[in-house]
């Protein structure tokens, strides 16, 4: 996975952005001179809406920007049936002789292969580091230094856009091959997987911005990041559960594994949804989960002011 | 022959120069693949945590087919992934014309051009987790056999490189290639199952018969666990010398297609 494997420009998407569209003026000044007759809750939450429109442009152009590569996304999906392909084949073979693998079925474990591939496209941040690295080299950020445009949500709405994109697509190759998969599906249904589960998608996809985001973040002080993402990526793949599900792992280690932030990232839901964490142990991750988004947004809001410290402003 | 030589060495000398301008960077590189390897090794060990055998092959021997496809990859990446990766890109935006104006073979210009020490690094690790495997094995394998698994390895380049170029080779067609070294990494997944694995005709059909990802690590794995076996080595040579044709051809047919670019 050399040179430039996963770089995608999207320099692109700052044009929706240029100076003259945005307002200098903060939204209460508007809002206090012209509508002062909306409800007194509105008055307070004004601001908050105003600025939740910006994010909902930079979302659409996002979504817009996304959906040129429909086509890249629908070939990485078909070719995920590949890796699905190699997973079946391995843990059909890993079976032979033995009804449980840590517990599991093979349908179970292989239904755990195939919510994780769902979730991959949903959550998974693609090359969001990558992208956030060209800005800050090429200098594209220092239009954001100039607007009252918080970078972290900028980008924030654009993976949302993306994932939504690519979330979308995973299911055209997935319904091909649902004939054959179908029979390996099974999921418990228990009210709570839902209820915890769908926050705990969420918080995952937080994380696993706010990873690549602190990723993004390290160019201000290197000039090339991508050695250390994929480094990366090898600890994030097996400690996110993405090789193997965790609780193969030895049992002290897999305690381990669950103070980590990568365990959040992928098989902390895929886990919930599939059987393979009981309520205990979702109520208590879900806790930790919600301390590690915390932990990594204000070491994203660190790494951001530091490096503007450090950061150069060049060109026009 | 001597004059390719000639042209090699002296690219190699220049990627080594250039190797030990960035030495950060080597080191960085080096970790990364040391590390992919390391997440193939993980699977393994904690498959067998709960298992004996996956399709009749245990643990040392899955390690030694492992250990094998690796090997293979690595001396695909060290000698020849930079610059096959390169030739897409240099196709898109014209530079490609550098070749064109070299004196010798544009095939071998175009995709031997560059050395990555990291990658020949890691073959020694790879290198290493074969010779683990087969000590845990208490193999005794002859000299013969060490040569023919070496040939075999060779046979198993040949062949990854070729489809690597024939894939890298549709930008001639397509304009931009973006992705297809995607296709490829999933495509070298399937040489780390052993041959036995692939019980369903499709699988079999596609995954053991139409490509050749299967035969190019079982066959020197097998060679090692059990000695000459011809129809294996005669099926992997074989293969070698029709997907290395086929490279040839289509790189030369996309050739024709090649415009340039800019003024």
């Amino acid at each position: 996975m050399k040179p430039g494997s996963r770089v995608q420009n999207s320099s692109f998407l700052l044009s929706a952005f240029p100076v003259s569209n945005v307002s200098y003026f903060p939204p209460c000044f508007f809002f206090a001179t012209h509508v002062s007759y909306l409800p007194p809750a509105f008055v307070i939450f004004r601001p908050l809406f105003s600025s939740l429109i910006k994010y909902r442009q930079a979302f659409l152009v996002g979504l817009q920007s996304n959906l040129v590569y429909r086509w890249n996304f629908a070939v990485r999906g078909f070719f995920s049936l590949f890796h699905l392909a190699v997973v079946f084949i391995l843990w059909s073979a890993a079976f032979e002789g033995n009804v449980n693998i840590g517990g599991f079925d093979l349908r179970q474990t292989l239904t755990y292969f195939i919510t994780l591939l769902v979730l991959q496209f949903f959550i998974s941040a693609f090359n969001e580091d990558y992208q956030i690295s060209e800005e800050i080299r090429n200098g594209l950020i220092n239009q954001f230094l100039l607007k009252p445009i918080n970078y972290f949500m900028y980008r924030f709405s654009i993976f949302v856009a993306a994932r939504l994109v690519s979330g979308g697509l995973i299911f055209i190759p997935l319904l091909m091959a649902m004939p054959f998969l179908y029979e390996y599906l099974t999921y418990p249904v228990d009210g709570w997987r839902f209820a915890i589960g769908i926050p705990a998608i969420l918080l995952s996809a937080l994380i696993q911005f706010s990873i690549a985001y602190c990723f993004g973040m390290l160019t201000f002080w290197f000039l090339e990041i991508q050695g250390f993402v994929i480094l990366s990526m090898a600890v994030e793949t097996v400690l996110g559960g993405q090789i193997f599900p965790l609780d193969l792992l030895p049992e002290w280690l897999f305690r381990v594994a669950q103070f980590l932030p990568f365990y959040y990232q992928m098989y902390f839901p895929c886990a919930i949804f599939t059987g393979r964490i009981d309520y205990g142990m979702a109520i208590q991750g879900l806790g930790l989960q919600v301390l590690w988004v915390l932990a990594l947004l204000a070491l994203n809001q660190f790494l951001w002011r530091r490096g503007l410290r450090r950061h150069t402003a060049v060109g026009g | 022959m001597l004059h390719y030589l000639k042209i090699w060495l002296a690219s190699a000398r220049y990627s080594i120069m250039r190797t030990l301008m960035f030495r950060g960077d080597f080191i960085v590189w080096s970790l990364v693949e040391f590390f992919w390897m390391g997440v193939n090794l993980l699977l393994i060990s904690v498959i067998y945590e709960h298992t004996k055998s996956i399709a009749g092959w245990d643990k040392y021997e899955m390690m030694l087919l492992v250990g094998t496809s690796m090997l293979i990859q690595r001396f695909l990446m060290g000698f020849f992934w930079s610059s096959i990766f390169e030739m897409g890109r240099n196709v898109r935006s014209g530079h490609f014309d550098f070749f064109l104006a070299q004196p010798g073979n544009i095939m071998f210009m175009a995709t031997t051009r560059k050395l990555d020490p990291d990658g020949l690094i890691n073959s020694v690790v790879a290198g290493g987790v074969v010779i683990y495997a087969a000590h845990q094995l208490n193999l005794t394998p002859s000299v013969v056999d060490i040569s023919l698994y070496g040939l075999l390895v060779i046979c198993g380049i040949v062949i990854h490189y070729s489809l690597l170029v024939m894939s890298i080779s549709l930008v001639f067609w397509l304009t931009s290639a973006q992705g297809i070294e995607g296709t490829y990494f999933t495509l070298t997944e399937f040489s780390r199952l052993p041959r036995e694995a692939f019980k369903g005709v499709v699988s079999q059909g596609l995954f053991v018969w139409a490509l050749p990802m299967v035969v190019v690590s079982n066959a020197p794995a097998r060679t090692l666990l059990y000695g000459f076996q011809w129809e294996w080595t005669l099926w992997l040579v074989v293969l070698a010398m029709v997907w290395f044709s086929l490279a040839v051809f289509v790189f030369h047919r996309g050739l024709r297609r090649y415009t340039s670019a800019s003024s």
